[in-house]
C-alpha cells in the first residue's frame, strides 16, 4: 500500500496495487468474521462456565459452615458410671441440659423430650462421650459443649427453610422452629467453620458427613496409581522411543497404545472387577484395586506424554553426547531424559488429575459403598472424592445437596491446583536448547 | 601395513590414519557418497571443500559412525583407522567415538554450564582423577579453544547462553578436552568472527601436531590456510584429493578447478 506513490506513473503497477487493495479489503472482512466467531465461541464457553461455577459455589457455600448449638452440660455420675465410660446414657445428659432451657417441657414424656432433642444431632452423644472417655475427671461437672444441630434446623438456621411456607409442606412444625427460635434469643446459637466436612468420614446424617474418608480414599487410589503408571509408563515409553526397533511390531504397539488411552473409563472399571478382585481375589472397595485400575488408564497418557517429551529433544543433543563418547545408556538417562522431564511430569500430573476425577471404575469395583471410617491403609474399604460425590447426590436428605457441591468444590480445588502446577513445570522449564 | 609406531613424532613422516575404501553412503533408497577412496594422514588436517549438499557431512560422519543414529542410512564398504576396521562388529563405537572427536556444523551445547560442557567427556571417560584435575582439563580445553577468557568467570552459566560463535567454540573445546586422536570439524568456523576464526584457525594447527584433523569448510580460504591435504567433493563423488598447494594452484579436474575458481575469483 505504501508503494502506490513511485508507481503512480506507470499502468500496470497501479492496477495490481488496486488489485491487491480490493483483496486485502475482502481478505480483512473474512479475518474479521472469523474473528467474530471465535470470540462469540470464547464468551459463549465462558459464560457456562461461569453459571456452573455459580450455581456449584452458590450451593456449595452453605456446607462450609454448620450450626452449632452451646450447651452447659452436667456430667451426671449416676447417668454414666466411671466404670464403662463407653456406654453411659450421654442421651438423657443431653436431654436434661437442653431441658434446662424449657422448664415447660415434662422430660418424663419419651415422646415431648425426643421432639427437644430432635434439635441436636444424632452425633451430639458420641462428640460428649468421646470428650469424656479422653477425660474421665470431667464426671461430676458442668461443662460446655458445642455440638452440631440437626440437618433440618441447620437448614432453618442457614435460612433455606422458608418459614413462611404452609406448615405441612414443611420438615419442622411451627412448636419446633419456636424452640429453636428461644435457644437462639438465648444466643446459644452458632454458625462456625465447618471442620467437620474435612475431618470425618461420610454418615447417614448430613451434619456429621465429611469428605475424610473420601480424601484418604481418593489418596491411597492415587499413590497406587502413581507407584505404579509412574516407573512403567515411564520405562515403557523410553523402550519403546529409544531402544526398541522401528518394525511392524512397534508400530502394532504403538498404534494399540494409543487406543488403549481412548477407551472408555467404565470399560477399565468392568477389567478390573473381571481380574483383579475376581481372579486375583484382592479385596472389594479397596483403593489399592482402584489405584490399579486408574493405573491401567493412566499409563497410556504417561508412556504417550513421555514419547511426545522424549521426541522433542533436539537429534542435536543426542548427536553431542554420542559424539564425545557417551553411550546409548549414557545420552538418555543423562541427557535425554532430564531435558525430557517437565514435559514427562506435566503429562503425569494431567493423567493423575484424569485419574482423580474418574468416577465409573471405582464404581465398578465398589467404592461407593457406605463406610463411615476413614481408610488406614490401601487395603481397606473407602470411597473416593468422585464416588462420594456420586453418593452424596444421591441422598435424599436437604444437607446433602449443599455438601454434594462443597465436595464438588473440593474436588475441582485439586484438580486446579493439579493443573497449575503442570502449568508452572511447562512454563519453568521452556524448551532451553 | 599400518603397524608402524604412530607415537613416532617425526612430522615429516606421516603414518595413514584413516583410510577409506571403496565407500557408498545410501540414504533410504538415494545414494549420498559414491565410491570414495582416501587416505587421512596423521598429524595432518585435511580439508573437505565442495559445493553445498555434495556429501561432505555425511562422509564426514561415517567416520566415527554418527551415521549409526540414522536409521534410514545405510554404509558399504571398508574404512579403518590404525589399520582397524571401525565397522568391524568387534568395534564398539562408543570406544570408537572416544576416540574419534567431533565438532557439528551448528553448534549444539549441552543446556548445562560451561564447566560441565567441557568436563562431560573426560567425566565418563574417567580422564581425571580429582576435581582439580578436571578442573585444569576445562581449563586447558577452554584455552585452546579461544574461550577461556570469555568463560573463565561464568563457568557456571549455561553453555546455551553463549553466543552462536562462543557456542562453536565451546564444542570445540568439549571435543577437545576427551583427547582424541582424530577430530573432525564440520565447518567449525561457519559461525565465528574472523577473530574467532583465527583462534580456531590457531588451535588446529597447533592440533596437527598430535592428532589427524579433518574440517569441512566453504572458505577456500580457509582450506588454504590450515590445511596440508583437501579433497574436493562433488555430487556425492570425491572428484579430486591431494596436497592443498596442488589443489589450488593445479587442479587436475576441470570441476574441481571451476569450483575454486568460481569461489575465489
Ligand atoms: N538424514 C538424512 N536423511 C536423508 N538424506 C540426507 C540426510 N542427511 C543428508 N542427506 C542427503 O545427503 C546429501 C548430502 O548431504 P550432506 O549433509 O552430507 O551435504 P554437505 O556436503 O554437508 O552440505 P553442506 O555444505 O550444505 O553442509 C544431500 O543430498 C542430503 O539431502
Ligand atoms: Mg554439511
Amino acid at each position: 500500500m505504501t508503494d502506490t506513490t513511485p508507481s503512480e506513473g506507470r499502468q500496470p503497477r497501479a492496477s495490481a496495487g488496486e488489485a491487491v487493495r480490493n483483496s486485502l479489503a475482502r481478505r480483512n472482512r473474512k479475518q474479521m468474521v472469523l474473528q467474530g466467531f471465535g470470540i462469540a465461541a470464547i464468551v459463549f464457553a465462558i459464560t457456562m462456565l461461569l453459571i456452573l461455577l455459580t450455581s456449584i459455589i452458590g450451593n456449595g457455600y452453605h456446607a462450609f459452615t454448620q450450626t452449632h448449638v452451646e450447651l452447659d452440660v452436667f456430667i451426671d455420675p449416676e447417668e454414666i458410671p466411671e466404670e464403662g465410660l463407653p456406654r453411659g446414657d450421654y442421651d438423657d445428659v443431653l436431654a436434661v441440659a437442653m431441658g434446662t432451657h424449657f422448664p415447660d417441657v415434662d422430660l418424663s414424656d419419651r415422646i415431648a423430650t425426643r421432639e427437644l432433642t430432635s434439635i441436636l444431632s444424632n452425633g451430639a452423644q458420641y462428640i460428649l462421650r468421646d470428650k469424656v472417655v479422653a477425660d474421665p475427671s470431667l464426671i461430676g461437672q458442668t461443662i460446655s459443649v458445642k455440638v452440631p444441630v440437626s440437618d433440618p434446623y441447620d437448614q432453618l438456621h442457614k435460612g433455606l427453610v422458608e418459614r413462611d411456607t404452609e406448615e405441612q409442606f414443611r420438615r419442622l412444625d411451627n412448636d419446633a422452629i419456636d424452640r429453636f427460635d428461644r435457644l437462639d434469643d438465648l444466643d446459644l446459637v452458632s454458625k462456625p467453620l465447618n471442620t467437620g466436612l474435612i475431618t470425618q468420614a461420610d454418615s447417614r446424617f448430613p451434619e456429621l458427613a465429611g469428605l475424610k474418608g473420601a480424601l484418604v480414599g481418593s489418596f491411597w487410589a492415587l499413590l497406587t496409581c502413581f507407584v505404579i503408571s509412574f516407573p512403567l509408563g515411564i520405562g515403557a515409553a523410553i523402550y519403546l522411543e529409544e531402544f526398541a526397533p522401528k518394525n511392524r511390531w512397534s508400530d502394532l504397539i504403538e498404534i494399540n497404545i494409543n487406543n488403549l488411552a481412548a477407551v472408555p473409563s467404565v470399560v477399565f472399571g468392568l477389567l478390573a472387577l473381571a481380574v483383579f478382585i475376581g481372579w486375583f481375589g484382592l479385596p472389594r472397595s479397596a483403593p489399592f484395586v482402584g489405584g490399579l485400575t486408574l493405573a491401567l488408564m493412566t499409563m497410556p497418557t504417561i508412556i504417550i506424554a513421555t514419547r511426545a517429551a522424549l521426541k522433542a529433544v533436539p537429534p542435536s543433543i543426542r548427536e553431542a553426547a554420542l559424539g564425545v563418547g557417551a553411550s546409548k545408556n549414557q545420552v538418555v538417562f543423562q541427557h535425554v531424559l532430564p531435558l525430557a522431564m517437565p514435559g514427562i511430569l506435566t503429562g503425569t500430573i494431567i493423567g493423575l488429575a484424569q485419574a482423580l476425577g474418574e468416577t465409573a471404575p471405582l464404581l465398578l469395583i465398589g467404592m461407593n459403598a457406605f463406610i463411615t471410617s476413614a481408610a488406614s491403609s490401601p487395603f481397606d474399604s473407602a470411597t473416593a472424592l468422585p464416588t462420594q460425590i456420586f453418593i452424596w447426590a444421591d441422598s435424599p436428605e436437604r444437607g446433602f445437596v449443599s455438601r454434594t457441591s462443597a465436595a464438588i468444590m473440593v474436588l475441582l480445588m485439586f484438580l486446579i491446583t493439579m493443573n497449575a502446577i503442570a502449568i508452572y513445570l511447562r512454563s519453568k522449564f521452556e524448551r532451553k536448547w | 601395513m599400518y603397524d608402524a609406531p604412530h607415537k613416532d613424532k617425526d612430522v615429516t613422516q606421516n603414518d595413514i590414519k584413516i583410510s577409506a575404501r571403496d565407500v557408498q553412503v545410501f540414504y533410504g533408497d538415494t545414494q549420498a557418497i559414491k565410491d570414495v577412496d582416501v587416505e587421512i594422514d596423521d598429524k595432518t588436517v585435511t580439508a573437505f571443500i565442495g559445493p553445498s549438499g555434495c556429501g561432505k557431512s555425511t562422509f564426514l560422519r561415517c567416520l566415527n559412525r554418527m551415521n549409526d543414529t540414522i536409521d534410514i542410512c545405510r554404509i558399504e564398504g571398508k574404512i579403518s583407522i590404525d589399520g582397524e576396521d571401525i565397522y568391524d562388529p568387534s568395534i564398539d563405537p562408543v570406544q570408537l567415538r572416544a576416540k574419534v572427536g567431533m565438532v557439528f556444523q551448528k553448534p549444539n551445547p549441552f543446556p548445562k554450564s560451561i564447566y560441565e560442557n567441557v568436563a562431560y567427556g573426560p567425566k565418563i571417560h574417567g580422564m581425571a582423577r580429582n576435581k582439580a584435575e578436571l578442573d585444569e582439563i576445562v581449563e586447558n580445553a577452554l584455552k585452546r579453544a579461544a574461550l577461556w577468557n570469555e568463560a573463565k568467570d561464568r563457568l557456571d552459566s549455561p553453555g546455551t547462553g553463549l553466543s552462536g560463535g562462543q557456542q562453536q567454540r565451546l564444542c570445540i573445546a568439549r571435543a577437545v578436552a576427551t583427547e582424541p586422536e582424530v577430530l573432525l570439524m564440520d565447518e567449525p568456523c561457519s559461525a565465528l568472527d574472523p577473530i574467532a576464526t583465527a583462534q580456531v584457525e590457531e588451535l588446529i594447527d597447533e592440533l596437527r601436531q598430535t592428532y589427524s584433523v579433518v574440517i569441512v569448510t566453504h572458505s577456500m580460504q580457509q582450506a588454504a590456510r590450515v590445511s596440508q591435504k583437501t579433497a574436493f567433493f562433488h555430487l556425492g563423488n570425491l572428484v579430486e584429493f591431494g596436497d592443498t598447494e596442488q589443489i589450488f594452484t593445479n587442479p587436475k579436474d576441470e570441476r574441481t578447478e571451476s569450483y575454486i575458481t568460481g569461489r575465489i575469483g
